[in-house]
């Protein structure tokens, strides 16, 4: 009886414990630097508004939304088409053509950088939101996952709506999408977390830095030290801060979701 | 009721986006891995293996698999064994193990380069907390990230702390998938819990642990952003990984043709991994009591 009772308290302080390193960077971002290096904290908003302002954060966070959000919604479109295709339709070469959308989970990115580096390169596409977005787009994964879920969607929904004269996309976007929206929203949290903390693809693709995201901004502004003897750690906790907080957020909202698009994809 | 032709043109913008930025680029990796070029001139002149040759040969190569080697031999069992006893732990569907899970699982979404600056902070020389909490027993200031025989134990403690919620989280999916029954195993009296541990619960999750196993050591192979973060690969290269030497040749050098190659011996070692996962999973792995 005794452990019982334990047991939330123990859970909950091994949880900040665990959690300090991200909880004492959120506490950090509101110090002044002097009173950090002093060891008496006062607190202020100012790391922010320079790291907003000055260090042209919101220009990077917008930057991030911007991306994150197109790559999820295309990235979502070209999914749920080509999994209503795989589940719902028998075509000469279907499974053939699902096999090599599946093999994609498979091949390690790092062989796709320099070619596409140097396929962006060709038509222009360096240093632009298209050249951040499009290799980004086809994913594989989800592909894969929303049609094993439509699978499990009775066929004789789609007949009946076939009866009455819809057309395929019609059929998909009234009877499947709507049934499938658990296993979409799933989908769409682990493709933007994913484009959302994409580094190495916006390092390789990315110089001018009005085109920045965050991870690119912050990784620059850790390296490049502001402050004029030491570094200014606050001012860096606030940029990290601000490139967690959005998925933080995020994750307290729907753990749930992310959770279950994660596992459903590793437990068959 | 539809033409013959939908779901080819439900499927094409997927394939279209896949065949060129994924199929094509692996051919075009192997290509340019026979050939010199700076990506500057206009010539791209065929040297047949040589960029392999120089790569094998190179000390730094080498430095650099047996760097990648290390990392994931430590840092895939470390986490797994962490994982799994944790998980055991955690596996009901009860408040304070949920929100522990929780707490587990946030740093595995949360940004690299936020995680990597953190923890370059904690560990860092002069201000630094660990170093601190050093201070306050009397002990000397530990150079961390400076040095090489340390260096790569703070990356590896990093990517632990970072990825053992995922791990945990599927682990626990595992546990779940194979009997109610089993995520009392929790309650069983004080001595008999361990036993039950080792005689029941991990033998009935191998098929997890296998999966887990392969794709972790594919990703450890790929590990790039913490180490481009903190350390640049050093100090003397000792955290210096694969990927952090392909994005040097490839994009500092511009040495397109040794890039490639890089790119394509990874490639082969890590699809050889996963067919070798698709072999064994596909498999029903036998459960043994």
């Amino acid at each position: 009886m005794k452990r019982e009772t334990l047991w939330p308290w123990a859970a909950l302080v091994a949880g900040l414990i665990f959690l300090s390193p991200v909880l004492y960077t959120i506490w950090m971002s509101f110090l002044t630097v002097d009173s950090y290096y002093a060891g008496d904290p006062v607190l202020t908003l100012e790391n922010y508004r320079v790291a907003f302002g000055e260090f042209d954060f919101l220009r990077y966070l917008l930057n991030s939304l911007f991306v994150s959000g197109v790559v999820t919604l295309g990235g979502l479109a070209l999914a749920v088409m080509a999994a209503f295709a795989f589940a719902r339709f028998d075509f000469p070469g279907g499974d053939f053509l699902f096999a090599a959308v599946v093999a994609t989970l498979m091949i390690p990115s790092h062989i796709t950088l320099i070619p596409n580096y140097l396929t962006l390169a060709n038509i222009g596409l360096l240093d632009t939101y298209a050249g951040l977005i499009l290799p980004a787009i086809s994913n594989g994964f989800a592909a894969f996952f929303l049609r094993q879920y439509i699978r499990g969607i009775p066929r004789a929904l789609d007949e009946a709506a076939y009866m009455d004269g819809a057309r395929p996309l019609q059929v998909l976007w009234r009877v499947i999408v709507p049934i499938a929206r658990p296993a979409i929203l799933s989908m769409g949290l682990y493709i933007f977390i994913t484009e959302w903390n994409n580094y190495i693809w916006p390092l390789v693709a990315i110089s001018d830095s009005d085109l920045y995201t965050l991870q690119i901004g912050l990784a620059k502004l850790y390296r490049e030290n502001p402050g004029e003897d030491v570094i200014n750690w606050p001012l860096v906790m606030a940029a990290s801060t601000i490139t967690i907080l959005p998925i933080l957020i995020g994750f307290l909202a729907v753990e749930r979701h992310l959770v279950r698009g994660i596992t459903m994809g590793a437990v068959k | 009721m539809h033409s013959r032709l939908t779901p080819y043109l439900l499927i094409a913008p997927l394939l279209a986006f896949i065949a060129v930025f994924t199929y094509v680029p692996i051919l075009t990796s192997v290509n340019l891995s026979f050939r010199e070029w700076d990506f500057l001139t206009a010539a791209k002149p065929w040297v047949g293996t040589e960029n392999y040759r120089l790569v094998l040969t190179s000390n730094q190569f080498w430095n650099s698999v047996q760097v990648t080697a290390i990392f994931a031999l430590i840092s895939v069992p470390l986490r797994l064994m962490l994982a799994i006893g944790i998980a055991s732990y955690l596996v009901r569907e009860a408040l304070p193990q949920r929100l522990l899970r929780g707490a587990l699982f946030l740093p595995s979404v949360t940004s690299t380069v936020a995680i990597a600056v953190v923890f370059s902070w904690l560990f860092a020389t002069d201000y630094g907390v660990i170093n601190a909490a050093l201070a306050v027993f009397g002990l000397p200031k530990v150079y961390w990230l400076q040095d090489p025989q340390l260096a790569l134990w703070v990356i590896i403690l990093v990517n632990t702390w970072k990825q053992l919620g995922y791990d945990i989280v599927i682990y626990i999916a595992g546990l779940q998938a194979i009997s109610p029954d089993l995520y009392d195993a929790a309650n069983v009296d004080g001595g008999k819990r361990f036993h039950v541990f080792r005689r029941v619960t991990v033998p009935l999750v191998m098929p997890t642990t296998y999966f887990l196993l392969v794709i972790s050591v594919i990703e450890a192979f790929q590990v790039f952003t913490v180490v481009d973060v903190m350390t640049r690969g050093g100090p003397a290269g000792a955290t210096d990984m694969v990927v952090n030497m392909l994005y040097r040749v490839g994009f500092t050098l511009f040495d397109i043709g040794q890039g490639s190659a890089i790119a394509v011996l990874l490639f082969i070692l890590l699809i050889g991994l996963a067919i070798f996962k698709a072999r064994v999973l596909g498999r029903r792995v036998h459960y043994e009591a």
